[in-house]
Order: structure tokens, then C-alpha cells, then sequence
């Protein structure tokens, strides 16, 4: 999501809702129990409509989002299960093909597409150590907060994952 | 008639050794690939999962940097209106990006 934030001026997004990866009726992690992440695979386009409703409101998902359907047609035609990232120019070519997921699936990478097509993104960010300077000048003086302009890295370590 | 027999014998016990070291090396590649599954995916359990749900469905596809990108019907999240991906590229880049909840 940190990147549809920083280059949604310059970019469209758009989210492909596809077959469960790890339903309850199929492979199970056990980090979605603990996340109480838990859905059958949908059998029905109600269900899949139901799951992305719930996926989005529960992380306030801002992003443009599709689903795909029964016959999986966008999966099919992208091979983009469990998860894929890619970018589609102004005429309507690929111009960046991420790996399979989760293995490689690197947003990164979409990062630094965008970055060598518009830049960097600067934007203000309150870091650790301001927060903490921020908090300690609020209890002794009462100033306030204090925030850094960060430069975003390009290697930047894993994004937002939904 | 002797010496036959005790060529077939010795030959006998040369293909039963190899069948014997070739069981015994086929059991440790699958120990070692079972062992590398379960590394992968966290557990037993997993790798079974990975095996039984994951493996068959992942593929690398055809598409290229430089490929014409699939026109696909996707269903809006109101549930009823439809799109296609097409509709979507206009003036600048489309970041597509497939995934599921869990």
C-alpha cells in the first residue's frame, strides 16, 4: 500500500482478487488461525465478492480492486497464483513481469520501476527517533512533534503485504 | 553345466546389489527432497499442503516484458458492474497486482 501511496500521481493500480491460496478446506497456515484469517475456498462469485469485501474493509484497502472469476480467467492468463505483481504501460505492453509469489513476489522491484520512470518519492515520515525526541521534548518542554524528511531507499524492505 | 549355473548366480547377486543400492539411493533423494519441502514450507504438514494444492496450480506463464497485456473481465467489489483491465490503461503505467486474502 506504501507504494500506491507514494506514486499514485503518477501511476494506476489496480487489485486482482483471485483463488484463495491457503483456505481452510485446502493448505491452512497457521498464521491465518493466529490472524483469524480463515475462509473456505469460495465456490461461488457471492463468496469471492464476500471475501474481498471483507479484506478490504478490514485493512481500510484503498487501492482499485476486480475480481476475477469462477473459470479464473485473470489468473489463467496472467499465471498470477497465489500472487503476482505487474506493470502495464500506456500502450498496453507489459513492461514489468514479477516472479511467482510468495517466493518472488517483490514489490520492490515495482518500487523501483516507478522510481527510475518518476523518482524517488520523498515524503514526510515521523521516525523512531523523532517520536522519541518528539515525546521527550513534549514532557519537558512542550514543543511539538518533530518529523524528518526521509528519502524512501530503494531497497526498501518488504512492503504493506495485503 | 556347473559354470552356468554359477555365472547366472553371481549375475543374479550383481543385479540384486544394484537394485539394493539404487533403492537405497532413490530413498535418500526423496528423504533429502521431503526435508527441503518441509524446510520450505515449515513443516510436514505443509509440505503435504504445498504438494497437494500449491505445486499444481503455480505456473511461470507465457507472458513477456514486451507482451501485449491479456484483456480480462474482472467483476467490481459492489458485485454486480464489470470491468475489463483494458478500460483501465489510459495515459499512464497500470500496476496490476494478484492476490488473495489469505
Amino acid at each position: 500500500m506504501q507504494i500506491y501511496n507514494d506514486y499514485k500521481d503518477h501511476a494506476d493500480f489496480l487489485t486482482v482478487y483471485v483463488r484463495e491460496a491457503h483456505p481452510t478446506d485446502e493448505w491452512q497456515m497457521k498464521s491465518n488461525v493466529k490472524d483469524d484469517v480463515c475462509y473456505a475456498q469460495p465456490k461461488t462469485l457471492g463468496q469471492r465478492v464476500a471475501i474481498a469485501k471483507d479484506f478490504t474493509a478490514r485493512y481500510k484497502f484503498p487501492l482499485p480492486f476486480g475480481i476475477d472469476d469462477m473459470g479464473n480467467a485473470a489468473e489463467t492468463a496472467y499465471a498470477a497464483w497465489p500472487e503476482r505483481l505487474y506493470i502495464i504501460d500506456e500502450t498496453g505492453h507489459i513492461v514489468y513481469r514479477g516472479g511467482m509469489g510468495p517466493f518472488h513476489y517483490k514489490p520492490a522491484e515495482v518500487r523501483e520501476w516507478l522510481a527510475a520512470k518518476y523518482g524517488r518519492v520523498k515524503r514526510e515520515v515521523q521516525t523512531t527517533r523523532a517520536a522519541t525526541s518528539a515525546a521527550s521534548a513534549r514532557t519537558s518542554t512542550t514543543s511539538g512533534a518533530t518529523s524528518a524528511t526521509t528519502t524512501i531507499p530503494l531497497s526498501a524492505p518488504a512492503e504493506s503485504k495485503k | 553345466m556347473a559354470t552356468a549355473v554359477l555365472i547366472c548366480f553371481e549375475g543374479c547377486c550383481s543385479v540384486k546389489r544394484f537394485l539394493q543400492w539404487f533403492a537405497g539411493v532413490l530413498t535418500v533423494i526423496l528423504l533429502a527432497a521431503f526435508g527441503v519441502l518441509c524446510y520450505m514450507a515449515g513443516s510436514p504438514k505443509d509440505a503435504y499442503g504445498m504438494v497437494r494444492y500449491a505445486l499444481p496450480h503455480m505456473h511461470r506463464g507465457t507472458l513477456q516484458v514486451g507482451s501485449d497485456a491479456p484483456d480480462v473481465r474482472l467483476l467490481a467489489l459492489d458485485g454486480t458492474n464489470h470491468f475489463h483491465i483494458r478500460e483501465r490503461i489510459g495515459t499512464r503505467p497500470l500496476v496490476l497486482v494478484f492476490g488473495s486474502f489469505t
